[in-house]
């Protein structure tokens, strides 16, 4: 008994390190990657950065030479190219992230800023997606060929299938101003985050939901199901003690894979619905070659993609025992 | 219809206005323009709508005979919102900074400017400078308290002197302001004020329509047109001194030649531009400064016409052969050209694109290049730039004198002429700077320097540029100001 | 942008009559659209870009089927230009980045070992880089340049093919088949051949067709942010950023591109389509 549960104990040890590792080799190789793409940026972009900058610091009507001038000096674009990629990567690997050549404020500073506000709507656009999400899933799984079923599908397809910006424009129209419900945009109303969050969750909610259906339909098909209710068990019992845990693995697996949906969707919303979050930031680097704050946002971004995986992985890892131990591929 | 109790606008809520300028730094020169629009700062002088000098924070000026010395006497009662009192070397201090490039005092001949006592700021110039007082009006020379300044002398706050004070600022979207008790002036009726930064015209279209913002700035031609028709915010407009232009780099070989030039500005359809792009037809450009700039708009001038068969014949006698797909010249190379624009301001790439095809049809081959906005003096310092796209402002300072020497003095100008200059115009110029002996001799100089922009074309005006600002239901006493310096805050009341 | 194929091996396994009429539906539906972006341009024959400033905004009529913008142009034709444009990009990024893939994956299934454990860690660490962001930083790199948008797609779409490669390759390496051509003696090009391609083709026409479609997406997405490529160019991102402002005053104009992206997800969606279990 005993080295059966040192066994247990040291592979779910292996497992953990094996997850950890993966992620923080992505970590890795994520700021190896941003930082190169934005260090090339930075020499490739043709013509003056220095005009360029000054003229998104003072604004087209003031800028001039001396401007320009000004901002090179603190620039320093003369080194050669192979040193000066080491002294970047050397850089990021200290955190140093740089000051944003637009507002000449620290990049972390405003990065981490900005990252509460697209935690919060990244936050809720998967609770709006949960909530609505899960339980028609697990219905439609239960009562397949239903009109929940059917009503489901339809919306699925149409949701996955409509840009982001313009579902957005459709709910500011449908709901902010025919309805008069919620404000339009901006972050000073408590109801702000709605409309974002809702756009963003709806997305979601629709994978989600065909998802949880296809996963529950399986668990219901499954021998250990069979089993709960041969035991005597009623479907709700058997469903909440052997089906959801069961189901629940593909579920939080796809909401992984969905992390991509809402990284990538949050850069539309966010401009779209003036949400001041990381994805707004860097729309506005990018227009601006604001260098340094392309790379943080981009950075930020992508490390909060990473960790979001993990903690999928660790979820998955908690619901299905024969990860821990290592059975399946 | 928004009313005072609906959640998106609860009332007692502060007015809100929406805009499409977001606050990129405290520094005066990048972003005091959004300060002295709240009216939380002020400036040493301010200006009337056709330029003329009326007094701010000065409540009187002198000058000497010989123009090289300058007076200002303070207003005695002004007060910094932290209540210390406005001095003279609190102002002086401001206006030193406000001397580096690109503030604006930068271009004026300034010999040193001094405190005298408690209230009177003396400037000295090395030669006379008639429009001193409206560089005093630009936002880069706003006065700030010297609390305002870090240790390193950078801005870390804005302390000012206007009728609101900043209750919270998060750059670069939000300011909101308070009325500041201490003022000396006549007390605003609004108490709170809002600014937010919204980049995409629909969204502050929306934000208007939806009752959530009072006032929305930078609104584009389709979301006025349905804010019309639905009719639950008003329009308020008014005609600015911005115009579209070209600018052309007259250095190169093919644009050297006039005739080149005025075929471009012929292959124009400033109606079609008009009425399609920009809705409003009364926008079409007959030359480079619209009629509400009254002194300046030359009403002898031939208007700027649409004339494809005239640009085929001036470009044929220029040398320029048409061949099966575009012009060639005598040695077989095509007329290819780039113009370079920028989206900040939502006509300018869609005039872009409607250019490109007038002239593709008139043969010159031309690429849009919609970029930043530094892309175009970058070009005209490096000499790469072709044609330029902007909606340049005439009056950035109350009188278009002082721009116009930026533009299209001897070197030519970011903004302005490259790679043509004119004696004549430079020295009319000058002679406006200076101050005029008589005001029938500025009329004839401003006429005379008019008459050479509309024939040499350095650059070409396309359009006109009209404000159209969407008012909520709850607003009365509201009103543009055409220099854009003001958004006249403390005119406005509520409706009851 | 990383496709969710969930049980890749279902596709490969001999599926139901349900399943299979859609996914028949599904390329029926992609290849309409495909006949359109080929063959619209010259079937229409107006100038995409000719402007007539006076028609601007017509509904759609007799002279103009699916009315006219904000300049003038023809709808139909700008469509048919824009998906010509956006598919052929979207075909040579996705072909371009199915070849490496598939290779790497076969590769890393073939050599295993060290071999595979390096080839892992490299798609995971571009998989560290949402895809849109990858395609977003190579655009913002060199604004409204084919290459650049063609490498970052290129790159944020080769993992897939690496891994579905992998995981399809490994019974058939592993079966009777392959074993007996090695005795015989048979190189890496033959068994990749005779063997490895026509078992892997029905998964892997799958999935170009479906990144053939995000590609599609992303650059739309991309045109949004304004690093895609420009105007006048007919792009289908660019057809929604220029008639999205005309939402209330010319709906027809918003609808032609979306629908046509709409379109296209459905093609994709049923494409994918599995047992659903009764």
């Amino acid at each position: 008994m005993n080295n059966l549960t040192n066994d247990k104990a040291g592979a779910t040890a292996t497992a953990w390190t094996g997850i950890l590792l993966r992620r923080c080799m992505q970590i890795v190789a994520l700021g190896l990657l941003v930082g190169t793409v934005c260090f090339f940026m930075a020499r490739f972009l043709p013509g003056d950065m220095a005009t360029r900058i000054a003229a998104g610091r003072y604004g087209y009507d003031l800028v001039n030479n001396a401007a320009a001038d000004a901002v090179r000096a603190e620039l320093g674009l003369d080194r050669p190219t192979w040193l000066a990629l080491l002294q970047w990567w050397g850089q990021i690997a200290r955190f140093d992230l740089g000051t944003s050549l637009v507002t000449g404020n620290a990049v972390w500073r405003e990065v981490a800023h900005q990252l509460g506000a697209t935690v919060d709507l990244a936050v809720a656009s998967m609770l709006i997606a949960v909530t609505a999400g899960l339980p028609l899933g697990i219905w439609s799984g239960l009562h397949p060929g239903g009109w929940i079923d059917r009503l489901t599908l339809a919306s699925a397809v149409l949701l996955r299938a409509i840009p982001s910006f313009l579902l957005a424009v459709l709910l500011m129209v449908l709901v902010a101003v025919q309805l008069g419900a919620l404000p339009v945009a901006g972050d000073d109303h408590a109801g702000s985050l709605l409309l974002p969050a809702l756009t963003l969750g709806l997305g979601l909610a629709a994978g989600l939901a065909r998802v949880t259906r296809a996963a529950m339909r399986e668990a219901a098909a499954s021998p250990s199901f069979e089993f709960a209710r041969t035991k005597g068990l009623s479907d709700r019992q058997a469903l909440v003690r052997h089906g959801l845990r069961q189901a629940a693995t593909p579920v939080v697996a796809y909401l992984g894979v969905q992390a991509v949906f809402l990284v990538e969707g949050a850069v539309v919303v966010e401009t779209l619905f003036a949400w001041p979050g990381i994805g707004h930031a860097l729309v506005h680097a990018v227009f601006g070659r604001d260098v340094p704050m392309i790379q943080g946002t981009a950075l930020c971004m992508g490390g909060v993609f990473v960790t979001f995986n993990l903690l999928v992985d660790a979820a998955c890892l908690a619901l299905d025992p024969r990860r821990r131990t290592g059975s399946t591929a | 219809m928004a009313s005072a109790g609906s959640p998106a606008q609860p009332a007692g809520a502060p007015l809100q206005i929406v805009g499409p300028w977001e606050i990129g730094g405290l520094a005066p020169a990048s972003s005091g323009y959004i300060f002295t629009r709240m009216q939380i700062t002020e400036t040493l002088m301010e200006a009337r709508e056709d330029g003329a000098p009326l007094p701010g924070l000065a409540e009187r000026w002198w000058v000497s005979a010989d123009g090289l010395a300058w007076r200002f006497w303070l207003r005695p009662a002004a007060r910094f919102h932290d209540g210390t009192p406005v001095t003279a070397v609190a102002v002086v201090r401001c206006l030193q900074a406000a001397r580096v490039a690109p503030a604006l005092l930068s271009v004026a001949p300034v010999k040193s400017v001094e405190a005298k006592g408690a209230s009177i700021v003396v400037i000295r110039l090395v030669s006379p400078h008639g429009s001193l007082p409206a560089l005093l009006a630009h936002s880069s020379t706003m006065v700030l308290a010297p609390a305002s300044y870090g240790p390193d002398g950078a801005v870390r706050a804005i302390v000012g002197t206007g009728p609101y004070r900043v209750a919270s600022l998060t750059p670069p979207q939000q300011v909101e302001a308070v009325a500041f008790e201490g003022y000396d002036g006549a007390k605003p009726s609004i108490e709170r004020v809002r600014y937010l930064t919204a980049g995409r015209p629909e969204t502050r279209a929306l934000m208007a329509e939806g009752g959530q913002a009072d006032l929305a700035y930078g609104l584009d031609p389709a979301s006025l047109v349905r804010l019309r028709k639905r009719g639950k915010v008003g329009i308020d407009t008014v005609m600015l001194p911005r115009t579209v232009i070209l600018k052309v780099n007259a250095g190169l070989p093919a644009l050297k030649d006039l005739r080149v030039r005025q075929a471009l500005s012929l292959s124009i359809d400033r109606a079609g531009i008009a009425k399609a792009l920009l809705r409003d037809p009364e926008l079409a450009a007959t030359q480079l400064f619209p009629p509400t700039l009254g002194t300046w708009h030359n009403l002898a001038l031939a208007p700027l016409a649409h004339d494809p068969a005239a640009a085929a014949r001036l470009l044929s006698e220029a040398g320029w052969q048409r061949g099966a797909d575009g012009l060639r010249d005598a040695a077989g190379q095509p007329l290819r050209l780039s113009l370079r624009t920028f989206p900040d301001r939502p006509e300018l790439p869609l005039i872009a694109t409607a250019l490109q095809e007038q002239w593709r049809q008139a043969g010159i081959a031309v690429q849009v290049n919609v970029g930043n906005s530094g892309d175009i003096p970058l070009g005209h310092r490096d000499g790469s730039l072709h044609l330029g796209l902007a909606a340049r402002n005439y009056a950035t300072v109350p009188d278009p004198t002082g721009t116009l020497i930026q533009d299209f003095g001897a070197a030519g100008g970011d903004w302005g002429a490259m790679g043509w200059t004119s004696d004549a115009l430079v020295e009319a110029l000058a002679e406006l700077t200076r101050g005029a002996s008589s005001p029938e001799r500025a009329a004839g100089l401003r006429a005379q320097v008019t008459a050479e922009l509309q024939s040499n074309l350095p650059v070409v005006p396309i359009a006109w540029y009209r404000q159209q600002v969407a008012v909520g239901p709850r607003l009365a006493g509201v009103s543009l100001d055409p220099l854009e310096r003001s958004y006249r805050l403390t005119a406005m009341r509520w409706r009851a | 942008m990383n496709a969710n194929l969930m049980g890749i091996p279902a596709l490969a396994r001999h599926a139901s009559r349900r399943v299979a009429v859609r996914r028949r539906a599904g390329f029926a539906i992609l290849a309409l659209v495909a006949v359109f972006a080929l063959a619209g341009p010259f079937a229409i024959g107006i100038d995409p870009a000719r402007q007539t400033l006076a028609d601007t905004l017509m509904p759609p009529g007799a002279a103009h089927w699916l009315g006219t913008d904000l300049f003038g142009r023809s709808v139909l034709a700008r469509l048919a230009h824009a998906a010509r444009l956006s598919l052929g990009l979207a075909c040579v990024a996705a072909l371009s980045a199915a070849v490496p893939g598939v290779l790497l994956g076969v590769l890393a299934n073939w050599r295993g070992g060290r071999v595979e454990r390096a080839l892992v860690m490299l798609a995971d660490a571009v998989l560290s880089v949402p895809g849109l962001l990858l395609v977003l930083l190579f655009a913002a790199l060199a604004p409204g340049r084919y290459w650049a948008l063609y490498i970052g797609l290129s790159l944020s779409l080769w993992v897939e093919y690496f891994r579905v490669a992998r995981v399809a390759s490994r019974p058939v390496l592993a079966g009777d088949a392959v074993q007996a051509s090695r005795l015989l003696g048979f190189g890496a090009a033959y068994i990749l051949r005779r063997h490895l391609v026509p078992a892997l083709a029905p998964v892997l026409g799958t999935l170009l067709a479906f990144s053939t479609a995000q590609a599609v997406l992303a650059l739309a997405a991309l045109g949004f942010i304004g690093v895609g490529l420009q105007s006048p160019t007919p792009e289908l991102g660019l057809m929604m950023i220029e008639f999205l402002p005309h939402y209330e005053e010319a709906p027809w104009l918003i609808a032609a591109p979306v629908s046509l992206l709409m379109l296209l997800v459905l093609g994709m969606m049923l494409l994918v389509a599995e047992e659903d279990a009764p």
